[in-house]
């Protein structure tokens, strides 16, 4: 056995179990961003065979482009929605869903299952369930609401996409905080009943204290979730109407693409990385400094 | 248990060392298709040309809906997995200079229409893109539609002007039918519809760079163009009559072929790529184009012809295939021009109208008929290609909020200059 004494022994362990990973997360993750920053001071377009180092031009492109900005906003929009409403119907649901009600194993399992279907199958069918099921209803039973497509209004499209987004996510983090709700420890709960606490009061001051773990973990993902989000935006909206509804994943990916921009794709992309990393480290900074200790 | 396992490893090398040794005699081809409505009829084509050419391999990949073949090609490059035959927007071609196979000394250079391969064309008159299929747009009109509705055979030359076209959709609702359906897609209207603008501004191509020159420059004043705006003026006239009005940018292009296929609307306006569906729903039907009139005047350039032009241009790699790949992907294209059956597949099969001379065939199918009657009349409008990369997703933005009536025809016009300003 390899000895785990001396620093060359750890090494050799550390080789031995995590090598391989360490290195195909070097060399396929690692490396390429590297050089996708390097690319960034380069106005190298994608495809030609040679370019030169252009400084920090690009980034001086990406402030003024004025639609990555108005995506940008309408991505921060969709991403406190998503945000507030997940967690909000996820916790809702595992709370329910341990309380003991008829059915609970079959209804967790359910609203799990949409998370399992890809992006890109749901947009699809959610577009179909939008701009053909729902006028259908509403011509039917003559509802204002439900008259138009809503994929063909701005306002309308963006809920359209909030609220698929939600009906997503929230199976997957009502899974998390279910797991959560088990490890509360049933004796602090039930002193609390004890000492006359309410069930409100129960949920205020025992429950979601020791929860913050998961909140914290569930807000993270979520927020990660909502900022890097392409498929959903491509296959239900395409951007559309005209362009109202085209989130920042997708406004990079155009830019660099379809507006064959690469350099500034690719800087806006990284700007974007930066603005994620930044955003997601304070909050779970944040989260955890609302831990309790049992 | 490991002397088992050694013996696994060594027949699993073996045997891919066999497999590859028996697949080298082979070529292998790989196709990019970014032309959806023909990949079954072009997989066919694929499969009866590698029965012909044994030791060739044709495989044809689809361009996913939605993505650029632009995104596409340089996406497959990049992972090192450049297609031997990739299919282009002319628009493109000149970008994969670096990486296309100078295909100057083939023979179907000499047989090409003149003009077909101006946008494939290098400043040095290298040519390296192969036009694969010439294509125009206007409005397409369903003649047994139109007969019933007005009690007459139509004919198309009766509309000339923007009143005719009016009358004419009058006529239609007042016979109970829907005159015509928008297809809200930012394709059709951005590249197709809005450059008509541009095409009609001259009959000499050189004037029409000269404009999109100006525009770039900020030059401009589109709110002055009576071009322009006699072209809005006719889209003002179909939105209108749009059989979805109500909702105007939910459609869809399937929906736009199931109206016209099934005779619910009159008129489409879409190009000849549309039959392959509409052939589908109605075989037998009779179909056509009508120009999209810009003024009153019937002898106005643009009110008679329709834009036609090599849309999609076929690009052979030479960074990642080898020396006989080439070969085999020069030796498939010329099989499509020269021989009886390649053109057969290309003219009937594919229902695309070649940009080559020498090929005779009549097309069957009716649109690609009724675009050989504008060519030969030499009745056509330059088909803009030469725009920028994202013009047909910006300006047809610009187009659908115009059409949904989210911005007035100042605003439209304020933002496609702006658009041009700023453009790379």
């Amino acid at each position: 056995m390899v000895s785990e004494k001396t620093p060359f022994g750890k090494v050799g362990t550390y080789l031995l179990f995590a090598g391989p990973t360490t290195f195909a997360f070097f060399t396929v993750v690692i490396l390429p961003f590297l050089f996708g920053v390097y690319l960034t001071l380069t106005n190298w377009n994608g495809l030609s065979a040679t370019y030169v180092f252009v400084g920090l031009k690009n980034y001086r492109m990406v402030f003024e482009d004025r639609a990555f900005w108005s995506s940008f906003g309408l991505t921060l929009r969709y991403v406190a929605y998503t945000v507030v409403l997940t967690n909000v119907i996820a916790f809702t649901l595992a709370y329910l869903l341990t309380s003991g009600i008829r059915g609970q194993n079959f209804l967790r399992a359910g609203f799990f299952v949409p998370n399992l279907i890809g992006g890109i199958v749901l947009g699809l069918i959610w577009r179909f369930v939008f701009s053909n099921v729902l006028v259908y209803v509403g011509k039917r039973f003559g509802w204002e609401l439900f008259l138009r497509s809503w994929l063909a209004h701005p306002d309308k499209a963006f809920w359209a996409l909030v609220i698929v987004s939600v009906w997503q996510s929230s199976g997957y983090m009502m899974v998390i905080y279910i797991a959560g709700l088990m490890g509360i420890p049933k004796d602090l709960v039930e002193a609390a009943t004890i000492e006359g606490a309410t069930g409100l009061q129960r949920l205020r001051y025992v429950i979601l204290p020791l929860l913050t773990p998961f909140t914290t973990v569930c807000i993270f993902l979520s927020l990660q979730r909502g900022f890097i989000v392409y498929d959903l935006n491509k296959a239900l909206t395409e951007g559309g109407p005209y362009k109202s509804t085209e989130l920042v994943a997708m406004h990079v990916y155009e830019k660099a693409f379809l507006a064959q921009q690469y350099e500034i794709g690719q800087s806006e992309a990284f700007f974007l990385f930066a603005m994620i990393v930044g955003v997601t480290l304070a909050q779970v900074y944040l989260g955890k400094r609302l831990e309790v200790e049992q | 248990m490991v002397r088992k396992l050694v013996f696994f490893l060594i027949a699993v090398l073996a045997l891919s060392a066999a497999m590859s040794v028996t697949a080298s005699a082979k070529v292998n081809i790989t196709f990019l298709n970014s032309k959806g409505e023909i990949q079954a009829q072009l997989e066919e084509i694929a499969a009866l040309y590698n029965e012909i050419a044994k030791d060739v391999t044709v495989e044809v990949i689809p361009c996913p809906v939605g993505q650029s073949p632009f995104e596409k090609v340089v996406s497959m490059y990049a992972s090192g997995n450049a297609p031997t035959i990739a299919m282009v927007d002319a628009g493109d071609v000149k970008k994969f200079q670096d990486k296309a196979l100078n295909l100057t000394g083939e023979r179907w250079v000499q047989d090409a229409i003149p003009g077909s391969l101006d946008m494939a064309t290098l400043e040095d008159g290298t040519v390296v893109g192969f036009p694969f299929a010439v294509e125009g747009y206007g409005l397409i009109y369903n003649k047994k539609v139109l007969d019933k509705a007005l009690g007459k055979s139509f004919d198309p030359s009766s509309i000339r002007t923007r009143k005719d076209l009016q009358a004419l959709f009058e006529e239609l609702k007042n016979a109970g039918v829907a005159p015509l359906v928008i297809s809200p897609l930012d394709w059709s209207l951005g590249a197709h519809f809005f450059s008509i603008a541009y095409a009609a501004q001259s009959p000499d191509p050189k004037q029409v760079d000269a404009f999109l020159k100006d525009l770039r420059a900020g030059k401009v004043d589109l709110q002055q163009n009576s071009i322009v705006n006699g072209l809005l003026d006719t889209f003002d006239v179909m939105r209108a009559y749009n059989i979805d009005k109500d909702d105007p940018l939910s459609g869809t292009y399937d929906r736009g072929s199931y109206l016209l296929g099934t005779g619910e609307v009159a008129m489409w306006f879409m190009g000849n790529w549309a039959w392959p569906q509409l052939g589908e729903l109605d075989p037998e039907g009779e179909y056509g184009f009508l120009p999209v009139p810009i003024s009153d005047n019937p002898d106005d350039y643009g009110n008679s012809q329709i834009p036609v032009g090599a849309t999609k241009f076929l690009i052979l790699d030479r960074e990642q295939s080898s020396e006989a790949e080439q070969q085999a992907a020069k030796d498939f294209l010329n099989w499509l021009v020269y021989d009886a059956k390649g053109q057969d597949m290309l003219v009937n099969k594919l229902s695309i109208i070649p940009a080559f001379k020498n090929i005779t065939l009549e097309p069957r199918d009716p649109l690609a008929k009724s675009i050989l009657q504008y060519v030969r009349a030499g009745k056509t409008l330059q088909f803009v290609l030469d725009l920028p990369a994202d013009h047909w997703r910006m300006v047809g933005a610009f187009m659908q909020k115009y059409l949904g009536n989210a911005i007035s025809r100042d605003e439209l016009l304020d933002e496609i200059e702006n658009y041009w300003k700023n453009v790379k």
